[in-house]
């Protein structure tokens, strides 16, 4: 018979019984909040009992059961059992029937259960005898655990008696363990599967860590193992301090508030803390904008918080009752030199007794320490003591050279069970260690790319880099396993880790900086040396450098990779630097890591190592030689304008030619290229009569084979090149100084000059058949006699000194129209000829040619590499 | 309409990203690719052990306009991600059937 029959023919008092429930309900939801969340859950549920009741007594079906024979009962299950019933959580119920189920009982469910949908109310129901209760609770937990809430609402009371008397013989004294087991299991599944939540964006408030399930299965294994009764108990017997009791009532009352207005707010049985809601609720619950932090991080913080003592308060009690193995491995090593004041007991550590902590307080670090090296956690007992006498942890402690390296070993240690520097987080007492730590505990940024709040990011940053090169890291760089394990000095990276955030604190500042120095002030107050806490404060000052940099700038540019090796200036820094942001970008969250980010940050790496390892571009010398020429070119203004001007000039000279010349033969340069304009180039003769040479400089626009057409207009007019520079300055402006022998008339220089000058002109404006000329020439004077020597011509490819140029080194001996023919064969290989060396000593020549191809990449394949070597010794003279 | 699809260096992003808001483009989508053209990979050697990029990372770019502006959008982005260099990458025009507002339903100019 369907309800709507019913309705009409029986009579009316369900209408007047679900619409009492109704109004009663929309008065209490009205009241929401600004009650306290437990006295409304009950309040919703007293409700629903009264309907429930209401409705039996006035059932139309119910007399019919013949409830003498075969009585019935209807019991409440779950969180409605506890009492604890949210906005629009499920109303799990159960028809209890003695010995069997009558067809009559879908009628009464009809009656009963069909109003309360019309409600829009989410009943779950069951009916079952009491022997199926059993049954099905005894083959699976998850029909048991509601049951374990089981409380009567109405029917015949002696039934419900026997369910809890039968679960209880017939289950819980047999299969306690297993259930337990169970429970435990399924605790640890749902962490990992939800995450940590105390730290996901959007919290699950029952399914997460830290979540009401947490609570839930802390009184399960209680009613299970411990005979509790009500959450009260679990102060009663001693299960829980009075002052744990009242912090997870305390936490437990913030989530159910918060759950009941995201009900109340999204209509629907939600639990997952949806950024959409996450705004509003926090206005709803009077947060709002303090010291440059938004009502949401603060309600967010609260959160977490809240949800972390929860999550807590679980774990101890799994540790206290014995299951601290099932959150990992357990542990069967004895203590191996423990240190005194402590003891081993039941697989776990404590103090000796309390007063050694007075008399010693530096065992409240030591502890921990102890607990990281032998992975072995604190018992509950050592817990509450640090936690109660964190405050004894000084100045004077802070500075014992002891605690320091106790707590040199948190940090390095990496535990398969035991996070001691988060239970220290967590009781305080790193924070009385580090008291500047304080200001980012629990400081949430909110955006969608921070995942952690800033201290539990700290403490994942400093765990990522323990991880490196072990099964735990998840970093997927096998590079930075290699670097971490040769790594010097590993403790400054870990402080470095610890302390990189902590400039967050600080508001409308730029956190890197600040931290810089906060985090130096950090390692001096603890003894550190000057070494030590400037390479800290360095770090933490610069561990965003080489993030920002391969991101924003061009990683295949020289000049950036200069950039950054000029900041970092030392090979171990770059190390730790980029060891730094990778464990930085791995623990921020998932949005902030991938194999993307991984390849551009470990080619920038590599490249400024490059430039770091030569030396010579990014030393700490080279930095300050490039402040020095600076200072003393822009002083050689003649005004303001004129200093602007060389400003922006000297922001074009590229840094392998200020490193390489002289402040006076620069401006000379300058003053060339203010002369260049249109013209093909300009050059300047000088005269250096002491070694009798000739030293001429030449500004052009670079082009592709400009060196070899100079090379071979000297050679055509029979000027000897000793040596030569080449240069490219960033504005694509070529500057080549050569040194050469005076041209044999040396009473007539000038004109040879002047002649020299116009050949080039010819030459750079193609009028001029350089090729053919200088084959004449060469013939003129006889061929290159072969020559007899021991040492042989070298032509050495050179792909492995510089990420961004082919280095070509030939040795050879000079012969008429050498740096031509070899500067030739490049140009007909298209390379680019970037910077150059040519040296002549007495007839041994060693040239050197930074290329690229007219792409502007390296030649670098096998096939490119051997067409190189072979068209420069083409171009050599025989040896014999 | 038009789709067009950007591959361009990484350190580009937020250039072409501005430029585009100058002509009123508000939308588009990102993604992190690999990828090499006459821009080869290269390698890399630290302690003796050879770090091989062959797939450089670059960012790819996507979104859909209105035919009329489809030209204007992809000078702007040339532009924008132009270095004059090998690798500045490539820009792709490509024609769109359909388009659809999954919110309203809206097809066509009003999608997009």
């Amino acid at each position: 018979m369907s309800f709507a029959c019913l309705s009409c023919t029986m009579k009316n008092p369900f209408v007047q019984i679900s619409n009492t429930l109704k109004q009663k309900r929309e008065k209490l939801l009205a009241e929401m909040t600004a009650m306290e969340p437990l006295a409304f859950m009950q309040q919703h549920a007293g409700f629903l009992d009264a309907y429930f009741r209401e409705s039996f007594e006035n059932s139309n079906v119910g007399p019919t059961l013949a409830l003498y024979k075969n009585p019935c009962a209807i019991i409440a299950l779950g969180g409605y059992g506890r009492g604890e019933q949210c906005v629009h959580s499920d109303v799990d119920i159960l028809f209890l029937f003695q010995d069997n189920v009558p067809p009559a009982a879908a009628d009464l469910i009809q009656e009963i259960v069909y109003p309360l949908w019309d409600l829009g109310l989410e009943v779950g129901y069951a009916t079952r005898t009491l022997k199926e209760c059993v049954q099905m609770a005894r083959q699976d937990p998850v029909i048991l655990t509601p049951n374990l809430d089981a409380r009567f609402i109405c029917g015949v009371s002696i039934l419900f008696t026997k369910l809890l008397d039968d679960l209880r013989k017939k289950i819980l004294k047999k299969n306690s363990k297993k259930t337990i087991d169970w429970l435990v299991d399924q605790s640890r599944d749902r962490h990992r599967h939800f995450g940590d939540s105390a730290y996901l964006l959007e919290p699950n408030l029952k399914e997460g860590q830290g979540g009401l399930r947490d609570y839930h299965t802390i009184l399960w294994i209680g009613r299970i193992k411990l005979g509790i009764r009500q959450p009260r108990d679990l102060e009663y017997f001693g299960y829980l301090s009075h002052e744990e009791y009242q912090s997870m009532r305390k936490a437990l009352f913030f989530i159910w508030d918060v759950r009941n207005r995201l009900h109340l707010k999204t209509g629907r049985k939600s639990d997952q803390l949806y950024f959409e809601d996450q705004i509003d609720l926090a206005e709803s619950m009077q947060y709002r904008q303090v010291n440059g932090q938004q009502a949401v991080e603060s309600f967010l913080g609260d959160l977490h918080a809240n949800m972390d003592i929860m999550k807590q308060q679980l774990l101890m009690f799994l540790s206290e009752q014995g299951h601290a193995g099932a959150y990992g491995k357990k542990n069967r090593r004895g203590p191996s030199n423990l240190a005194a004041g402590l003891e081993l007991a039941r697989d776990m550590l404590r103090f000796e007794t309390p007063e050694t902590i007075l008399k010693s307080p530096a065992l409240l670090v030591q502890i921990y320490a102890e607990s990281a090296r032998l992975d072995i956690p604190l018992g509950l007992d050592a817990k509450r003591l640090v936690s109660e006498f964190r405050h004894l942890i000084d100045t004077h402690v802070r500075s014992d050279k002891q605690v320091v390296k106790a707590f040199e070993t948190i940090l390095r240690k990496p535990a398969a069970n035991v996070d001691a520097l988060g239970e220290m987080l967590e009781n305080g007492s790193l924070i009385q260690l580090v008291p500047d730590l304080k200001n980012i505990v629990n400081r949430i940024q909110y955006d969608e790319y921070h995942v952690y709040p800033v201290d539990k990011h700290s403490l994942r940053t400093v765990q990522a880099i323990r991880n490196f090169g072990t099964e735990q890291d998840e970093t997927g760089c096998q590079l930075c396993g290699k670097i971490w394990k040769d790594l010097k000095y590993q403790k400054r990276l870990l402080w470095a880790a610890l302390l990189h955030d902590i400039g967050k604190g600080v508001a409308e500042t730029d956190h890197a900086e600040t931290g810089a120095q906060i985090a130096q002030g950090v390692m001096i107050d603890l003894g550190y040396s000057q070494t030590d806490a400037e390479t800290v404060s360095f770090l933490v000052a610069h561990h965003l450098l080489l993030m920002k940099t391969a991101t924003r700038r061009d990683i295949h540019d020289e000049e950036t990779a200069i950039g950054c090796a000029r900041i970092v200036k030392k090979v171990s820094h770059l190390q730790m630097l980029f060891l730094l942001s990778v464990a930085d970008a791995v623990s921020t969250g998932q949005n902030a890591w991938n194999e993307w980010t991984l390849a551009l940050l470990r080619d920038l790496f590599l490249k400024v190592m490059n430039i770091l390892k030569r030396g010579e571009l990014a030393s700490r010398h080279a930095v300050q030689t490039i402040e020095k020429k600076q200072a003393l070119i822009l002083a050689a203004a003649t005004d303001p304008v004129d200093r602007e001007q060389l400003a922006l000039v000297f922001n074009a000279l590229s840094p392998r030619y200020v490193l390489n010349l002289p402040v006076k033969e620069i401006l000379e340069d300058i003053a060339l290229y203010r002369r260049l304009g249109d013209q093909p180039f300009v050059w300047q003769v000088n005269k250096n009569e002491a070694a009798d040479t000739r030293t001429v400089r030449i500004c052009a626009q670079d082009r592709p084979g400009l060196f070899s057409k100079i090379a071979g207009t000297f050679t055509l007019n029979s000027l000897d090149i000793l040596d030569a520079q080449i240069f490219t300055w960033r504005n694509n402006t070529a500057v080549d100084v050569f040194t050469l022998r005076p041209p044999l008339d040396k009473i007539f220089e000038d004109e040879r000059w002047a002649r020299a000058e116009r050949s080039l002109v010819a030459a750079l404006t193609d009028q001029l058949k350089l090729s053919e000329q200088l084959q004449k020439k060469i013939n003129a004077i006889g061929t290159i006699k072969p020559k007899v020597s021991k040492r042989p011509h070298k032509v050495m490819v050179d792909n492995h000194s510089s990420s961004f140029f082919t280095i070509i080194e030939v040795y050879t001996y000079d012969f008429p129209g050498l740096l031509f023919a070899i500067t030739d064969a490049l140009y007909r290989l298209e390379l680019d000829i970037w910077v150059a060396k040519i040296s002549t000593k007495i007839d041994q020549v060693v040239d050197v040619f930074y290329v690229r191809d007219i792409h502007g990449q390296k030649v670098d394949s096998d096939g490119q590499v051997s067409e190189i070597e072979a068209a420069v010794y083409e171009r050599l003279p025989k040896i014999i | 309409m038009k789709k067009i699809e950007a591959i361009v260096k990484p350190f580009k992003l937020d250039d072409i990203k501005e430029a585009l808001n100058e002509i009123g483009i508000q939308g588009m989508t990102i993604s992190e690719v690999k990828g090499y053209g006459r821009q080869k990979g290269h390698k890399e050697i630290y302690r003796g052990a050879e770090y091989v990029v062959d797939f450089i990372p670059k960012i790819k770019i996507e979104l859909v306009v209105d035919d009329a502006v489809a030209g204007q959008v992809v000078e702007k982005i040339r532009d924008a991600a132009n270095t004059g260099k090998i690798g500045d990458g490539k820009i792709f025009i490509l024609p769109v059937e359909e388009a659809i507002r999954v919110r309203t339903g809206e097809t066509g100019a009003d999608a997009v």
